[in-house]
């Protein structure tokens, strides 16, 4: 099978992408890029909805979209570090998820070793589920 | 696994993966195609392995800071395609093991997650380019983010499981944003060698 639409061939050097393009952070997690311009789909019409069954998932969703627009955002400013604009949308990305990575290890759990959720009697980064245990 | 946002030191586990993945129906064969990119030629370990071997050598921040940022996600990579093969085998009978032609993998792995890649040929170093010159691994890096959104693409050919096709698609995206990132520095590197 081959891709319909091969645009990432014909990606050249870009010098500037302005950051009220991107997409959202859920609809760009999902699609696995945040930047419309470089998205090619393969086989699946529309990308794959994450349907969380419960608020926890719920938040985990939010979350991993806000890590995830870090994410790819760093990767474009390391090659465009002169981009102002792009570094404000990372910080006001970076300020977003702190705070709702707080509030969900004070409700769910550490996802880190320097939480604020390990400051207690029990140690509680041993508990289940693991990532792939899902 | 996420990439360095809290990194105060080293390397962090970050007890989540960059894209959830909750399989419920196990896929032997599926699971054994799509071991591939954990430890075959064109895997995510071999890639992780090959851009933080490389980033040593690159010649300015642009470069050091890429190879670094994109070896780390693919290390998170590494967990993704684990948890897929992982999954995909949970809860399978020995029968249907049998049946899916899975007895030399079980009586040499049982269901654990093998280092190699569909047909178990072993992981190994071979995979990994580094040749100290800088243009010639950026464009092993290049070559090595193309030959595994091939692959992504025809392990995508071969289910229509949702909960399976939705990480793959997510991987094979990250494969064309990283290519694009190598491109950049390739271009930035090009003007340089003009100056």
């Amino acid at each position: 099978m081959n891709s319909s639409t091969n645009n990432y061939i014909k990606c050249n050097y870009i010098e500037h992408v302005n950051p009220n393009d991107l997409y959202n952070s859920y609809n760009g997690f999902i699609r696995g890029n945040m930047f419309p311009d470089l998205y090619n789909s393969y086989k699946l019409r529309e990308p794959i909805e994450i349907k969380p069954e419960n608020e926890q998932a719920d938040m985990l969703t939010y979350l991993d979209g806000l890590c995830f627009a870090l994410t790819d955002i760093n990767l474009y400013l390391d090659t465009h570090p002169n981009d102002n604009d792009m570094i404000g949308l990372y910080n006001r990305f970076l300020n977003e998820y702190n705070l709702v990575l707080g509030d969900y290890e004070k409700m769910y759990g550490p996802l880190n070793t320097n939480s604020n959720a390990l400051k207690g009697n029990r140690w509680s980064w041993n508990d289940s589920p693991w990532p792939w245990e899902y | 696994m996420a990439m360095g946002i809290l990194g105060d030191f080293m390397w962090k586990y970050v007890k989540k993966l960059e894209y959830p993945i909750c399989i419920d129906k196990h896929n032997l064969k599926l699971a054994k195609a799509i071991l591939t990119q954990c430890g075959g030629p064109n895997g995510e370990l071999g890639a992780a392995l090959q851009y933080l071997a490389q980033r040593y050598n690159m010649p300015d921040d642009l470069g050091k800071s890429l190879l670094t940022d994109i070896g780390t996600e693919e290390l998170g990579h590494v967990e993704m395609i684990q948890t897929m093969v992982y999954q995909l085998m949970r809860g399978a009978t020995l029968n249907e093991l049998k049946e899916a032609g899975l007895e030399g993998y079980y009586g040499q792995n049982g269901l654990s997650i093998n280092l190699g890649d569909s047909n178990g040929v072993p992981f190994t170093t071979a995979y990994v380019s580094n040749t100290g010159d800088y243009m010639a691994d950026l464009e092993s890096d290049l070559a090595a983010e193309q030959k595994a959104r091939a692959t992504y693409e025809h392990l995508m050919d071969l289910t229509d499981d949702p909960n399976v096709l939705g990480p793959l698609s997510f991987l094979r995206q990250r494969e064309i944003i990283h290519y694009q990132r190598f491109k950049e520095l390739k271009a930035h590197y090009l003007d340089k060698k003009r100056d």
